[in-house]
């Protein structure tokens, strides 16, 4: 039970770091990122590869760097000049994207499914509750709590956290007041991806690589964003940890119902709420 | 096709029918003649696939046009109408004919009711309940085994003759290409003088300003349901029509990711435009397919050109094709 639980957090977390940026981007740039998967499943390999010359935190961080590079790259060649089309055209852009980075990592990895070790020093049990865990879920379950901690105190002390939550508001009346709103969210889609290079790095241990796993995570990230509300962090928070749990428990107790429970909630969620939890004005 | 033309500005609400019957017509013996042209078996399964996600990519493209409602799971029609016919035929318990019959209907009359509650939703709030619909189904086929053959999906041994006719027909490129092709024509036809009806117009007053309409006094409910009924009743046809061809039914035709090409097929071909949809699934099948025997990264070339065709010319194939009509209408003489 305790295990279940436990497991429940670490996926749970995952969700988190991966929509998060989904949330930020969705927030700043009123966009739908289909490639947000894509850039998970990128950062999973460019970590693999790394990793396996320097070691696992080279290897983040080189994701990570990366990823965060391709975000400005995404937001000043995509979402910029997009930004007074209809939001449609940004979708399918993305889309674009999705199918060209899928090609690039099925060039340069292959398409067959590759298993990731767990970095070493991390692969032992301790002993939690009275049960064993292995030490590197505990990491990606402290991880996520750092990540919550930091984009929090971030977005609520910081004078750009301030300029983000205003343009997530509205983008025209905070640059009217002479924030630049496309540096805000240059920086915010940097963040965004990064931490989309970052989740990929931490769940490539946990799951195996291939170049269709971000298009299965993204569909439990547009859950995440939507249950959530969509352009909020602290929702997406709880409704990150509530998916986990669900997703671990419906596999151990309704193993035929695992994986359509999470979008009969989402369903029920928008019909009754169609802002989603936290309830902000949007769509 | 000349829709441009039938756009006129001098055009009445009823003016132009019958100039897109004599179209609509002129396209159904095209579809009876190009079999006849056309003999390589290779090209006529092509075009035949071709036509049936023709038929998806316009039930994505009508909602769009006449509600302005983007669906991320329009796949849901096109793999329930599949899946419902193969089943049917598989029990063997109702006559062939029906099961077709009730391919088609089943799914219209569930994409009414879930649209009576779906559509009070806008937006990205919107697309996001589509796209959670369709993941249901796809996880329910992926997981109930005993029905639907999971990941290994189903084939389907048609019945030797419907209605009298030999089963045949619709597994043989040739012919099959010609009822794809005039069902096709038959659909684009329908939705044309339907956008042109009353009912269009009250569609379309709708999607601009649902608000104002229903101050007018209209009810926008039933309205927006119908219209998503059709369009449901389209992708079920090409679903249908898609379990008749290949005989084969997989749980792929109800992903996301089928959603999403349909949903790029009808915007790359130019949603605002009634043949822009179909064409633009033509022109991407036929784009993939010749890319797929050059190079094995045709994934990658159709993205960047997916990018570059949106940002570059947002009207989609369609559009393009409207404003060249217009320079050259523009450069003859009155």
């Amino acid at each position: 039970m305790i295990t279940q639980i436990l497991n429940g957090l670490v996926y749970g977390g995952l969700l988190y770091i991966l929509s998060v940026g989904l949330v930020l981007i969705f927030g700043l740039r009123r966009v739908v990122n289909f490639a947000h998967g894509s850039l998970f499943m990128i950062g999973a390999y460019i970590g693999y590869s790394v990793t396996a010359r320097a070691g696992f935190l080279p290897g983040l961080v080189s994701a990570v760097v990366v990823m965060a590079a391709f975000g400005v790259l995404l937001d000043v060649g995509v979402f910029r000049p997009l930004q007074r089309h209809d939001p449609l055209l940004t979708v399918l852009v993305t889309f674009g994207i999705l199918m060209v980075l899928e090609d690039v990592a099925r060039s340069v990895w292959g398409k067959d499914y590759i298993t990731v070790a767990v970095p070493a020093g991390l692969d032992g049990n301790a002993s939690l509750f009275g049960v064993a865990f292995p030490i590197y879920r505990l990491m990606v379950i402290a991880l996520s709590l750092l990540t919550v901690s930091v984009l929090a105190i971030w977005l609520k002390r910081s004078a750009i956290g301030l300029y983000v939550r205003a343009s997530s508001a509205d983008p025209l009346v905070t640059a009217m007041q002479g924030v630049n709103t496309d540096r805000v969210s240059a920086m915010v889609v940097a963040i965004g991806a990064g931490l989309a290079g970052m989740s990929g790095v931490i769940a490539a241990p946990l799951m195996a690589l291939s170049p269709s796993m971000g298009s299965y995570i993204l569909v439990d990230c547009f859950i995440v964003v939507v249950v959530g509300g969509l352009g909020s962090f602290v929702g997406a928070f709880v409704a990150a940890m509530f998916i986990g749990q669900i997703h671990n428990f419906g596999i151990v107790y309704l193993p035929w119902a695992a994986s359509s429970i999470p979008f009969v909630i989402m369903i029920a969620v928008l019909i009754w709420r169609p802002t989603g939890l936290s309830g902000k004005a949007a769509t | 096709m000349t829709t441009t033309r039938l756009r006129g500005p001098h055009a009445g609400p009823w003016g132009p029918i019958p100039a897109a019957a004599f179209l609509a017509l002129l396209s159904g013996l095209v579809g009876i003649g190009l079999p006849f042209v056309i003999t390589a078996p290779t090209a006529m399964t092509l075009m035949t696939q071709g036509t049936i996600n023709a038929i998806l990519a316009t039930s994505v493209g009508y909602l769009i046009r006449q509600s302005g409602f983007v669906s991320f799971g329009q796949a849901s029609f096109f793999g329930l109408g599949a899946y419902v016919t193969a089943l049917l035929i598989k029990s063997a318990a109702l006559p062939f004919a029906v099961a077709v019959l009730l391919g088609v209907l089943l799914p219209t009359l569930f994409g009414f009711l879930i649209s009576l509650v779906i559509v009070r939703v806008s937006g990205v709030a919107f697309s996001m309940l589509t796209l959670a619909v369709a993941q249901v189904f796809y996880e329910i086929v992926v997981k109930w085994r005993d029905l639907a053959g999971g990941d290994d999906g189903l084939s389907v041994t048609l019945p030797a003759t419907f209605i009298g006719i030999p089963s045949s027909v619709f597994q043989t490129p040739t012919t099959m290409f010609a009822i794809c092709w005039i069902t096709l024509t038959l659909i684009l036809f329908l939705m044309y003088c339907l956008s042109r009806s009353r009912f269009g117009m009250l569609c379309s007053a709708i999607r601009d300003n649902e608000e104002r309409a229903r101050f007018i006094g209209y009810g926008t409910l039933l309205p927006r349901a119908v219209i998503f009924a059709i369009s449901s009743a389209s992708g079920a046809i090409g679903g249908v029509l898609f379990c008749l061809y290949n005989g084969f039914v997989s749980p792929d035709i109800l992903h996301w990711t089928m959603s999403g090409a349909a949903l790029v097929m009808a915007i790359v071909g130019g949603a605002e435009f009634v043949v822009g949809p179909a064409l633009g699934a033509l022109v991407y099948l036929g784009v993939k397919d010749a890319l797929g025997n050059i190079t094995e990264h045709w994934q990658a070339i159709v993205g960047i050109a997916l990018i570059i065709v949106t940002v570059g010319w947002p009207t989609g194939i369609a559009g393009l094709f409207n404003t060249l009509w217009k320079r050259v209408r523009a450069a003859r003489p009155a």
